[in-house]
């Protein structure tokens, strides 16, 4: 490909507005890396972006910044866990005011290190997700790389036209690859199966098994040959897999 | 802008996944009135715009650490969030308003959507209206109010690739007016 012609294809603008597919956007992230010309390009219409933007403020009524301060500060304080204990008036009801302010600090401590335990398992939770984000995201460039792997991208069909997946073969190997950007989660009893066609006639390509993990890489049977691929939702423990009887979610060409 | 850059971006990167505030009081002085600008060329409403900014500043706070140098300028992250969030606020209303459970291509009304835009006058928006007829109604359908290629293809019925291809024609050309 010729780098020039790239660069003034329109990706660059695309890519740094948010209007690139997520292939288009993984493709000139990897050219980014491989050509300085193409990095460049994307800085030099990122800082004329920055630079029209600023020269056409309006600006905000002070009160948001007020509003944002308050806002994340609570999320400071949950952190810290500091108290600021007001002094108590010396009259005859004090040692009581002492004694239920321990209570009470006693309680607000307890309620705060709840929320820190809370704050860190999410953090975990969070930090795991993104290591597993990054696991899928270094497979599928390792997949884009190859000159040998076709990529099929499944739109959604009438009974679900927000769903959305993608079919990495490699025709070398034979190995077929899911990515699940968006499918519903199936009720119990049913499964989605992947099916390629070749001269309109279905194979069964394997089931499904959905996890809750985001962004999910599945590896599923090899394939020959292909034109297109599909997926249905299908009953689950069907005796007979060969032929797909359920409603198709999912259909691209190659 | 009259205040002194006192910090690089690496810096103000560095010191926001800190959690320092004064940084974050930096960065807000110095942006909040350009992500304001794009949300209210989305946003009609000033005080829902004013809560989409808020928001917008939250989350920036809350998910500095997603912030990636390699993939793009600060600038252009939070950008794109305000941008988000300004669309995704303007379709929770619209699907409120709509009928609800029907899918979004059938339902939402094109032609009532790009007659009745956000503020016209303020940055892109006005480099936008530059553009030609029918480049400036893909742009904005894209960029201001965040429909898919395949949503535009089947609203204006146009093939999907030539939707594609005029978009990135249209965009290149909004590159040359703004540098």
């Amino acid at each position: 490909m010729n780098v020039q012609d790239y660069i003034s294809s329109g990706i660059v603008e695309s890519y740094v507005l948010g209007l690139a597919s997520d292939e288009e956007r993984i493709e000139f992230e990897q050219m980014c890396i491989q050509y300085p010309e193409v990095l460049s390009a994307r800085n030099a219409f990122e800082l004329a972006l920055e630079k029209q933007a600023i020269e056409n403020v309006i600006t905000p009524s002070a009160s948001i910044k007020n509003k944002i301060f308050e806002e994340i500060k609570v999320t400071v304080k949950e952190e810290s866990q500091t108290l600021a204990l007001a002094p108590v008036k010396k009259l005859n009801w004090a040692k009581y005011a002492a004694a239920a302010s321990v209570v009470l600090l006693a309680g607000s401590l307890y309620f705060n290190l709840n929320l820190y335990n809370k704050n860190k398992t999410l953090q975990n939770n969070y930090d795991n997700t993104i290591a597993k984000l990054n696991d899928v995201e270094k497979d599928i460039q390792i997949l884009q790389q190859n000159p040998n792997v076709k990529m099929a991208s499944l739109k959604g069909m009438d009974v679900s036209p927000a769903s959305y997946t993608t079919v990495y073969w490699d025709t070398t190997s034979q190995d077929v690859y899911l990515m699940i950007n968006n499918l519903p989660k199936p009720a119990s009893d049913k499964q989605y199966q992947l099916w390629a066609f070749l001269d309109g006639k279905p194979s069964d390509m394997g089931l499904i098994e959905i996890t809750e993990k985001p962004l999910q890489l599945y590896r599923l049977k090899k394939a020959q040959a292909a034109q297109a691929f599909a997926i249905t939702l299908e009953k689950k423990g069907r005796s007979d897999l060969s032929t797909p009887a359920g409603d198709v979610y999912v259909m691209g060409k190659l | 802008m009259n205040s002194k850059p006192i910090y690089s971006e690496q810096e103000l990167v560095a010191l926001l996944q800190q959690r320092n505030e004064k940084a974050f009081g930096y960065l807000y002085d110095n942006y909040s009135g350009a992500l304001y600008g794009i949300v209210k060329s989305i946003v009609t409403d000033t005080e829902i715009a004013n809560d989409v900014l808020q928001n917008v500043f939250v989350n920036i706070w809350r998910k500095i650490e997603l912030y990636d140098a390699q993939k793009g300028r600060l600038f252009t992250w939070m950008l794109n969030i305000a941008r988000n969030a300004a669309i995704d606020e303007v379709r929770s209303k619209g699907f409120r308003d709509s009928q609800k459970n029907q899918s979004l291509s059938e339902n939402i009304n094109f032609e009532g959507a790009v007659t009745a835009p956000a503020i016209e006058d303020v940055g892109l928006k006005k480099v936008v209206t530059k553009l030609k007829g029918e480049l400036r109604v893909l742009v904005d359908m894209s960029y201001f109010q965040g429909f898919t290629h395949e949503e535009i293809s089947k609203a204006l019925d146009i093939p999907l690739g030539t939707v594609k291809t005029r978009i990135r024609s249209a965009l290149t050309q909004l590159r040359t007016m703004i540098q």
